[in-house]
């Protein structure tokens, strides 16, 4: 990252999104305390996440991408461990964790290790985890990736609802039509630093975002030229 | 029968998907694997003195052998050829070798069937140092034939290149199937069985005369069995009559192709699934019935306990439980343990019977000692949440104790029983003091040097992240713990002896709050280097030693050079100058300990054994300190 400055509203939905490579990831890992950056201040809801770490933690929830699990835990094991962690009574945890199985469709992932569950399924797993206590911002990288669309229609609502209540909800993406459908703002990466940020159509510009996306990063779509051999 | 279909103007039929310029040529597929297995051969070389000091005590090994063979008994050689055979099968899975293998899985997307795919294989598992050592290792049998005549030396020839292709063979099928094998059984029977292997070679001291008569010549009722051990098929083959020697040389070939059939069936099965052993996809619930839960029934996932420690060691017994790794762990330092402790009663002592429970603590804190490589980057939840470090490593020492404290007092109760002459008072006193810091310090040190395994989701035992310095580390903090109740039992008052006993709780609870203090530290301060290194599935670069002479090199690396000197000759004192002579009682020329008798020869012994292992320390710590490249 090349000092980057990001801010995200209180209450909104947010979008980051960036060629792979850009530092979207490494971003997240920064604010969510996985990544130490060399220099600078990131404050989360007024705490300071690198001094005070203790207050950050308890307000934010994360769903980091390509990361493992406790695998031998089953979905509904480790929900219960997270709750355990998180200092969450087992009456609480116990409502919780069965409200989240129903609502996010997760009844067979609740009952199989998370070693042996599909990519879509850990997602979800990965999500209601992040939802269990009660957050007031969530932090997703790809929360997306792999579900099924009806799944995903669930987790949409559920974002929705959880920023419409006053929670705040960042996540990064590669889909822009994602981002168009449910962010007020995106911020653009891109080799470490900011090229855009803003209302969603603020930054499109009007174009698509997905055009804006690929002008903002000064690529060249390829794929016209060469390769003979395969379009004989 | 299929119709021809016509021409029409404007559309062709289309081509065939698979044409013979993109197959790949029988010659191509053969050899490809094994040209891979060569550059990973090569790199392995350049990056690590281990392949370099593996081959050399191998061919120490198999030198000793081939000499043995020009005098020593028949049976004792085909005891010693057969037991070669099976550690090369069996020790990879203990020691990592399916790092740097060709696996089937490798060829999945190619266009290769399974008879060639396995052909290739079978024949890049043949580079290497295990089978060219072993290979040296098995000429001892033809060797020793030659007293009988020169046909006999080639019939015992064909019958040991046999002998080594069931080696070969049987190491590719342990690998792909025990190694792949994820569930419980198979994990616990690797580690039964490595443990019994280093039991034994802990315990030889106590078996030393067995060896030494061994050495004489094998006993009349091992001598009764040996014609059912393949490994003594070779030379009895040439040693009785002729039918009988084809029989034993077909049974040979026979298993050679049984090995084979079994290793392409699980290569077949790789091509096809990906894996050739995976445990069946199958949901859990709290009880056993498998019946799938509904959003109506609510899952219960059982007893927690309160709070984020309870919750850790939940997290950790359940793993414990199921985790292949972890499963093959522990049944190593429960055998391996009793074995140190029981064998010994060969040699008609049993003052270590009561130590049973405190040499199994140990093991199973050595083997602890990098349990966090294991779980991959799950450390990310505790990172995330408010207190977690500490949790995190509160919760998993909690759940250690509670895993190896029954176990413990169990093989201490049953020690007792069995040595009842024996005070067991001193067993009683350190158990404590080892549990406390077999608890806590391997969490410490598995933060501090975190090997990562390639695949957490499925790990297998080819995938064995064992260090040995962190190994050597969790050992030496419980026998550190322990010198405080031993030293209070030699030391101190001989009555009442009774306060050992509070001095192991002390010196147990001591460590276990160093150790904790330590490993929250280092998670606390240092928890997003740990997560990388967690990460990293690939290893980092490593120093590039050269494999021809350069001058230059040698002066900028001179603290690597001279690491690599030690780890190479300090296995010479130890072992042909030190060890072998104390129980083999080898005797020459060159061997030190040869020009003095009596006690001096057991001194001079023990004091090449101490020397050698003063270089291979320093080697080891000079290794540790090497200049690392920075990309």
């Amino acid at each position: 990252m090349d000092r980057i400055d990001l801010t995200v509203r209180q209450g909104t939905f947010h979008g980051i999104v960036g060629p792979n490579g850009a530092g979207k990831s490494t971003t997240i890992g920064m604010a969510v305390g996985l990544i130490v950056p060399d220099a600078g201040r990131i404050s989360v809801l007024g705490h300071d996440a690198l001094r005070d770490r203790s207050a950050a933690r308890t307000l934010t929830g994360v769903l980091p991408d390509g990361l493992d699990l406790p695998e031998r835990l089953t979905g509904a094991e480790l929900l219960r461990y997270s709750a355990g962690l998180r200092g969450l009574s087992r009456a609480a945890a116990a409502d919780r964790v069965a409200e989240l199985i129903d609502v996010l469709g997760l009844a067979k992932a609740a009952a199989t290790p998370l070693a042996d569950c599909s990519t879509g399924n850990r997602k979800k797993v990965g999500l209601a985890q992040a939802l269990l206590h009660a957050p007031r911002l969530l932090v997703l990288d790809e929360p997306f990736e792999a579900v099924d669309p009806v799944s995903a229609a669930s987790i949409r609502r559920v974002l929705r609802r959880f920023v419409e209540a006053g929670g705040t909800t960042v996540l990064s993406t590669h889909s822009m039509m994602l981002v168009e459908q449910m962010c007020d703002e995106v911020t653009v990466i891109h080799q470490g630093r900011v090229v855009a940020a803003g209302p969603v159509a603020e930054v499109a510009g009007g174009l698509s975002l997905e055009d804006r996306f690929v002008e903002l990063v000064g690529a060249e779509t390829t794929g016209t030229d060469g390769l003979a051999w395969l379009v004989r | 029968m299929s119709t021809p279909v016509p021409a029409t103007p404007g559309i062709h039929p289309a081509p065939p998907l698979l044409t013979t310029s993109t197959l790949l040529t029988t010659s191509t597929l053969l050899i490809t694997p094994a040209r891979m297995r060569a550059s990973m051969f090569r790199r392995s070389l350049r990056e690590h003195p281990g392949p370099v000091v593996a081959a050399l005590a191998g061919l120490l090994a198999a030198a000793w052998l081939i000499r043995y063979a020009t005098y020593g008994d028949r049976h004792t050689l085909s005891l010693f050829a057969g037991t070669w055979v099976l550690g090369w099968i069996v020790l990879p899975l203990m020691l990592g070798g399916g790092r740097g293998r060709v696996q089937p899985s490798h060829l999945r997307l190619e266009p290769v069937g399974s008879a060639a795919a396995a052909t290739g294989l079978l024949i890049a598992a043949s580079v290497g140092i295990g089978p060219l050592v072993s290979l040296a290792a098995l000429a001892a049998l033809p060797v020793h034939a030659a007293r009988y005549g020169a046909g006999e030396a080639v019939a015992a020839g064909v019958g040991a290149l046999l002998l080594w292709l069931a080696g070969l063979i049987g190491s590719s099928v342990a690998l792909e199937a025990v190694g792949h094998a994820g569930g419980p059984a198979g994990a616990i029977t690797t580690g039964v069985f490595t443990g019994t292997v280093m039991g034994v070679f802990g315990s030889v001291w106590a078996v030393a005369p067995w060896i030494t008569s061994l050495l004489a010549g094998a006993p009349d009722h091992v001598v009764r069995w040996l014609p059912y051990f393949p490994g003594s098929w070779p030379l009895g083959a040439v040693t009785g009559p002729a039918g009988r020697g084809l029989l034993m040389l077909g049974g040979l070939a026979a298993l050679v192709a049984v090995f084979a059939l079994a290793y392409l069936a699980l290569v077949r099965r790789a091509l096809v699934t990906g894996s050739s052993w995976r445990p069946r996809r199958s949901p859990i619930t709290a009880g056993s019935a498998p019946a799938p839960l509904t959003p109506a029934r609510p899952v219960s996932a059982g007893w927690w306990g309160p709070g984020p420690v309870w919750a850790v060691a939940g997290r950790e017994l359940r793993t414990w439980a199921r985790h292949p790794l972890r499963l093959q762990y522990l049944a190593f330092a429960v055998v391996y343990g009793s074995l140190l402790a029981g064998l010994p009663t060969l040699a008609h002592t049993d003052r270590l019977l009561p130590w049973a429970g405190v040499l199994a603590a140990l093991g199973a804190a050595a083997m602890s000692a990098g349990l966090i490589g294991l779980d991959g980057t799950a450390l990310w939840m505790p990172l995330t949440t408010h207190g977690g470090e500490r949790a995190e490593v509160r919760g998993r020492a909690l759940a250690w104790l509670l895993l190896v404290t029954p176990i413990a007092l169990l093989l201490t109760v049953a020690g007792v029983l069995l040595a009842p002459g024996v005070d067991p008072l001193a067993a009683w006193a350190v158990l404590p003091a080892v549990l406390g810091a077999g608890a806590a310090v391997p969490v410490w040190v598995s933060l501090l040097r975190v090997r990562p395994v390639p695949d957490p989701r499925h790990p297998t035992s080819a995938d064995n992240p064992t260090d040995i310095i962190s190994v050597l580390v969790a050992s030496a903090a419980g026998v550190a713990a322990a010198a405080a109740p031993m030293a209070w039992l030699i030391w101190g008052p001989q009555s009442p002896r009774w306060p050992a006993l509070v001095c192991g709780v002390a010196a147990g609870v001591a460590t276990w709050f160093g150790g904790a203090w330590l490993a929250d530290d280092r998670l606390a301060n240092r928890g997003a280097e740990v997560l990388t290194a967690a990460g990293r599935r690939t290893r980092p670069p490593e120093t590039a030693i050269p494999l021809r002479w350069d001058a230059g090199w040698y002066r900028e690396n001179r603290a690597t050079a001279w690491a690599l000197g030690l780890l190479t000759v300090g296995w010479i004192p130890v072992m042909p100058q030190g060890l072998m002579v104390l129980v083999l009682d080898i005797s020459g020329g060159w061997i030190v300990a040869s020009h003095v008798t009596g006690g001096a020869r057991t001194a001079v012994a023990v004091a090449m054994v101490a020397l050698g292992g003063a270089m291979l320390l320093t080697g080891l710590v000079l290794w540790g300190r090497r200049p690392r490249p920075t990309s």
